[in-house]
């Protein structure tokens, strides 16, 4: 079957509720594009042009249905004053967390157009969308404030610290999430949509409680406020969220992204209330061949694609850096082909 | 609704909606909803909203700062999702097409039925700043040089615009080649259509025998012709309302009367919104919102209970803006006229910031602006209201009331926008240029989406330098 | 071709021009004028025309307004239909801008008998008071019969156009033809020489041919013979089918003609060309467009789907500077031609 639409009109009748031609493919390509652009990592997270045209070339081989504006989710925290390191061919890794003990007072908001490289991400929205943003969605991953707070402070001090000092990171987490908003303001207007990702806030990193108390009130927030410009919110949480399923609903999200959970379970809990993304193992993505991969997504497809209130087909969690392309092309093309609405 | 702060009237861009935007309090936003409906019903975003969904030249396009402007933006954007959400509540879905403001009103007379208008979709990729839609068109098998209308067999193909129509009802006759041609195409794809016959109204000019008086009859902008020509819409107009009918199971009269003068409303509104701004020392509104406020007119963007409701504050917030002097514009802006609507709005932001100011227009929607006669046959008083269209007369017709503004020195220059190959644009033109050679007149034709050139802006700054 | 000066003084003065094939000739001969059909297409005149119209308007209206205003006196008015909306237009320029009467008469795209039956009652009327002649059933008839002859002489001619093996070129009926649409019917004649021709017959449709046209069918017809059309500009007149001589058997024969292809819907025109094109063993189709063309040039991709033969589509502006352009692809659609017939395609 030909595509009738384009990936923004695909997804435009998502959010109101239709079946458009097809399901949308949106498996997270985010730094694996650098790999299919033959672009240096650290090139793709220190420059927005880059990171643009990476996912620009990625789109014009794969041709999915969303182009991902994302490195790594440690962005907000770099830019309030954690240090991270930039390995030429990795992501950047956590060296410093800003705060070393239990005061605030070194904790400011950042600029999203100057601190840190949340400029480079503007600049990579900016420049995606005017290259492509009339046919496909550009949706930008911003990191919730449950995440972000984990890279402000050891993320030991930090789990240990909403058991014995619950208020000081809810007063941490009230000022991340006035600077995820500010950064959330400059995603849209330089055109993309905002999608919230919070993946140590998973069910394999926190427990439920912990999830209830610190982790889902910012995400209703930020959703309420994404709400405010009528959006249709995603929310990203990867790992095993099957203990917090049950929470999903009440963050506010019109789409949960979900990685290590059973499928089936999660259509017949959430599908009512929330669309549905996911959620291809991203390990046989890796490690797997084109055939089995082409052969598994079409069966997932087949299960998911008429979750009531609809459905993308998504893997997991981010598509692994050097996974191989065919592999990617076989998950696309599976999804693609038993994807279909359409008579 | 908490009170949103008054402020001065001015043009602003995407980033400083934005702003202003985060201000308004949460009740404020879900106050408004089209279909009054509480679930899915809001509609009141920024452009950045729209923007970030692919509307593009939102980037760049200035727009008027008042909330009620905001507020008539998002509903005009929603449309369709609007439209898709209609369907899922059981309305019924009728594409009007090619007639211009009246075949609607037949349809708003009947319960739950939304009439759109597919052609409005002209907009769609000057707004998106793409080609697709025109490139789709043409894989299709559109020729090019036509109308940007021809986006609407794209949109029919694609069915992600507006769901598939219960009734198309179709008009053509006396009416542009380009438009016939595209509801044609329509119909080859497998759509069923009603076809309405427009017919032409026949100035009295265009007869050999100087007819008599009393088989004249006059439209209320002042345009003869032979009462027969009245009798052919009638008979069209019935032949609609009994396939309504048919569709819905009902048939009341009575609503139409009610309709009518619901329309009335709206369009006494939209008339004294026009004077207002055209008269007011200072510019209350910008041209751009003027040509949404105009085009709604037509069908009220799918929703005309809400779309009236907008136009009442709108009309209260112009009033207010006239009687306190203040507007968008500078006083020494050049008054001009605008004969034909751009398919590119960005064109209309130019034309202001290049120092001019649009006082009056004929954007080819002379029927969908006069009121109707409330006291005959209501279906004869549609019959009669169709007939001061832009398209059915001659081009003298057309600017006979910009060229008696001239005369009074109220317009001291007109601009022409065209579409390359455009029936009516091709032959209208020239004459409409002759006739109007009092003032200085500029013909643009509208380029394709993103394709306003330095040469453009050139020829715009050159035009108003000859009437300075 | 250009139409000369001495060609132009040549033209008589009692003209009554048309400018569609919906208006019944015999009506405008009942006013004792020469029926003139507007069908000219020549550059220069084309030219002249955009002093009025802008370049992107019909090449023909172009043209025929050009032709206009070098031949104002010749013409006592002229009548024009609504039928394509730039041919309708072209009335109201001549209006506004010479002192030439125009009568423009409704012509419904829909099916709407109704409207076509009582717009040709008051065109009558028009016609009456303005010539000051009553058209009673006796003119009409001797109208209907003069006219009725011709055709009937061209459909003969006509045959042996079609036949097959065809013995006549569109060329020569062109020739022939073009005096019915002029008026000049007594030029009409029945013997013509024999043109017997084997080569690839095709079929010919599209915006109308105009007197000036002989050099397209000329080049097309050295490879080719043009055995049959639908077209306003060749036989498409003479096939009025008119049971009953009086203003009623008129409104029925050319209402009920085989549509115009701006007609809607327009399915019956392509039931028609479809019958006609397996009538005449047509092997290929020749789709003429003129710039600008919103009627045909919307339609030739429905005719690719739908003919199922090779096409070959010919814009046109009326200029020749693309003749040679213009034999390769018609050498090319020949092969195409020669492969069907092969079996190769």
């Amino acid at each position: 079957m030909k595509d009738i639409l384009t990936p923004r009109e695909r997804f435009g009748m998502l959010v109101i509720d239709e079946k458009p031609d097809r399901c949308p493919v949106i498996p997270l390509i985010t730094s694996h594009a650098a790999t299919i652009a033959g672009i240096k990592l650290k090139r793709y997270y220190t420059r927005g042009e880059k990171m643009a045209r990476a996912q620009i070339i990625a789109f014009e081989i794969y041709q999915h249905d969303a182009i991902s504006i994302f490195s790594e989710v440690g962005i907000i925290a770099e830019a309030m004053g954690s240090e991270f390191a930039y390995p030429d061919n990795d992501l950047p890794i956590l060296k410093n967390p800003i705060l070393q003990n239990s005061s605030l007072d070194r904790l400011t908001i950042p600029d999203p157009k100057k601190n840190g490289r949340l400029p480079v991400y503007l600049e990579a929205i900016e420049y995606a969308y005017k290259a492509i943003g009339d046919i496909i969605p550009i949706l930008a991953y911003v990191p919730a404030p449950f995440t972000t707070g984990m890279h402000l402070v050891s993320p030991e001090k930090f789990l240990v610290d909403t058991l014995k000092n619950p208020d000081w990171i809810i007063d941490m987490l009230n000022i991340v999430f006035e600077a995820t908003v500010k950064f959330c303001y400059e995603i849209i207007n330089a055109g993309a949509l905002p999608i919230i990702v919070d993946p140590l806030a998973s069910g394999s990193v926190i427990s439920p409680t912990i999830y209830k108390e610190f982790a889902l009130p910012y995400e209703q927030r930020l959703i309420h406020y994404l709400h405010r410009y009528d959006f249709d919110v995603i929310l990203h949480i990867c790992g095993d969220t099957t203990a917090i399923m049950d929470k999903f609903p009440d963050t506010g999200a019109d789409l949960i992204s979900v990685d290590r959970v059973n499928m089936l379970k999660a259509m017949e809990k959430l599908a009512s209330k929330m669309r549905l993304i996911g959620n291809f193992d991203t390990t046989t993505i890796l490690f797997s061949n084109p055939d089995d991969i082409y052969a598994l997504t079409g069966k997932m497809v087949e299960q998911l694609k008429y979750a009531h209130k609809g459905y993308i087909a998504a893997t997991g969690c981010e598509v692994p850096i050097r996974a191989p392309k065919e592999n990617v092309q076989a998950f696309i093309k599976g999804a693609k082909e038993k994807g279909w609405y359409w008579a | 609704m908490k009170k949103v702060k008054r402020i001065i009237p001015k043009k602003i861009g995407l980033d400083a909606w934005s702003k202003q935007f985060q201000d308004f309090p949460d009740e404020t936003i879900k106050k408004y909803r089209y279909y009054n409906n509480n679930e899915w019903g809001v509609y009141l975003s920024p452009p950045a909203t729209f923007m970030v969904y692919g509307l593009r030249e939102l980037k760049r396009l200035k727009f008027d700062n008042s909330f009620e402007s905001l507020r008539m933006w998002g509903f005009v954007f929603n449309e369709t999702e609007r439209l898709f959400r209609a369907r899922q509540i059981n309305k019924k879905i009728i594409a009007t097409m090619g007639d211009l403001g009246i075949v609607p009103i037949l349809v708003l007379s009947f319960p739950d039925c939304v009439p759109f208008y597919p052609e409005c979709l002209w907009w769609t990729p000057f707004f998106k700043e793409s080609t697709e839609l025109l490139d789709t068109a043409s894989k299709l098998g559109t020729p090019e040089a036509t109308c940007f209308s021809r986006v609407v067999v794209s949109a029919f193909h694609k069915r992600s615009y507006f769901p598939k129509p219960d009734l198309i009802i179709a008009s053509t006759g006396a009416s542009c080649d380009d438009y016939s041609c595209v509801m044609q195409v329509v119909e080859d794809m497998g759509y069923e259509i009603m076809w309405v016959e427009i017919p032409y109204r026949k100035n009295p000019e265009f007869m050999l025998i100087k007819p008599k008086i009393q088989e004249l009859e006059k439209t209320e902008q002042g345009f003869s012709y032979p009462k027969v020509i009245e009798e052919y819409l009638v008979k069209e107009y019935h032949r609609i309302w009994e396939r309504l009918f048919k569709l819905t199971g009902v048939n009341n009269p009575h609503r139409l009367v009610e309709t009518i003068k619901k329309v009335n409303r709206l369009r006494s509104l939209v008339a004294e919104i026009k004077t207002l701004n055209a008269r007011a020392e200072v510019a209350p509104l910008p041209g751009l919102e003027m040509m949404t406020i105009e085009f709604g007119n037509l069908y009220g963007y799918a929703d005309f209970d809400e779309w009236l409701d907008i136009i009442q504050m709108i009309h209260a917030l112009v009033k207010n803006r006239v009687e306190k002097g203040v507007g968008v514009l500078k006083k020494d802006a050049i008054p001009i006229a605008w004969i034909t609507p751009s398919a590119d709005p960005y064109l209309l932001n130019l034309v202001e910031e290049i120092g001019c100011r649009i006082v009056e227009t004929e954007y080819v929607i002379n029927q969908a602006m006069v009121k109707i006669e409330e006291d005959i046959e209501p279906i004869r008083a549609l019959a009669r209201s169709f007939i001061n269209g832009s398209l059915i007369g001659s081009p003298a017709e057309r600017v006979k009331n910009i060229k008696e503004r001239i005369a009074k020195k109220e317009i001291r220059g007109v601009l022409i926008t065209n579409m390359l190959g455009a029936s009516h644009c091709a032959m209208e033109t020239r004459i409409m240029e002759r006739l109007l050679s009092d003032v200085p007149v500029l013909s643009l034709d509208v380029p394709a989406p993103f394709g306003i050139t330095q040469q453009i802006k050139t020829r715009l700054e050159a035009f108003v330098e000859t009437i300075r | 071709m250009e139409l000369n000066q001495t060609e132009s003084q040549k033209l008589p003065t009692d003209l009554i021009g048309y400018t569609c094939s919906y208006i019944p000739v015999e009506l405008l001969s009942a006013t004792g004028l020469r029926p003139y059909r507007l069908l000219h297409g020549a550059l220069g005149l084309s030219q002249k025309g955009e002093q009025l119209v802008r370049v992107d308007a019909c090449p023909l209206v172009k043209s025929n307004l050009g032709f206009i205003l070098e031949n104002q006196k010749n013409f006592a008015c002229i009548i024009g239909s609504t039928g394509c909306d730039m041919s309708r237009r072209f009335l109201e320029v001549i209006r506004l801008m010479t002192v030439i009467p125009v009568y423009i008469f409704n012509n419904p795209r829909t099916q709407n008998f109704d409207i076509y039956s009582n717009e040709i009652d008051l065109m009558v009327k028009e016609l009456e008071q303005f010539f000051h002649r009553r058209f009673d059933r006796g003119l009409i008839q001797r109208e209907c019969e003069r006219w009725e002859k011709v055709r009937s002489i061209l459909r003969q001619v006509d045959a042996r156009r079609r036949a097959n093996p065809s013995t006549l070129s569109t060329k020569t009926f062109h020739n022939l033809v073009s005096h019915y649409y002029q008026g000049d019917i007594e030029k009409i004649k029945i013997d013509l020489p024999d043109e017997m021709s084997y080569k690839p017959r095709v079929y010919l449709i599209g915006s109308p041919i105009s007197y000036e046209a002989e050099p397209i069918i000329e080049l097309l017809e050295k490879r080719l013979r043009i055995c049959g059309d639908f077209n306003c500009g060749l036989s498409r007149g003479i096939y009025i089918n008119l049971q009953e001589k009086t203003i009623d058997g008129l409104k029925k024969a050319y209402y009920y003609q085989p549509a115009c292809i701006f007609k809607r819907p327009n399915k019956s025109y392509y039931e028609w060309i479809q019958r006609e094109i397996t009538e005449t063993k047509s092997t290929g189709v020749i789709v003429y467009v003129l710039d600008y063309c919103d009627n045909f040039d919307f339609e030739v991709f429905k005719m690719e789907k739908r003919i199922n033969l090779p096409i070959l589509k010919l814009k046109s502006d009326f200029s020749f500077q693309n003749m040679s352009q213009l034999k390769v692809r018609i050498d090319a659609f020949i092969e195409v031609l020669g492969s069907l017939r092969a079996g190769i395609v």
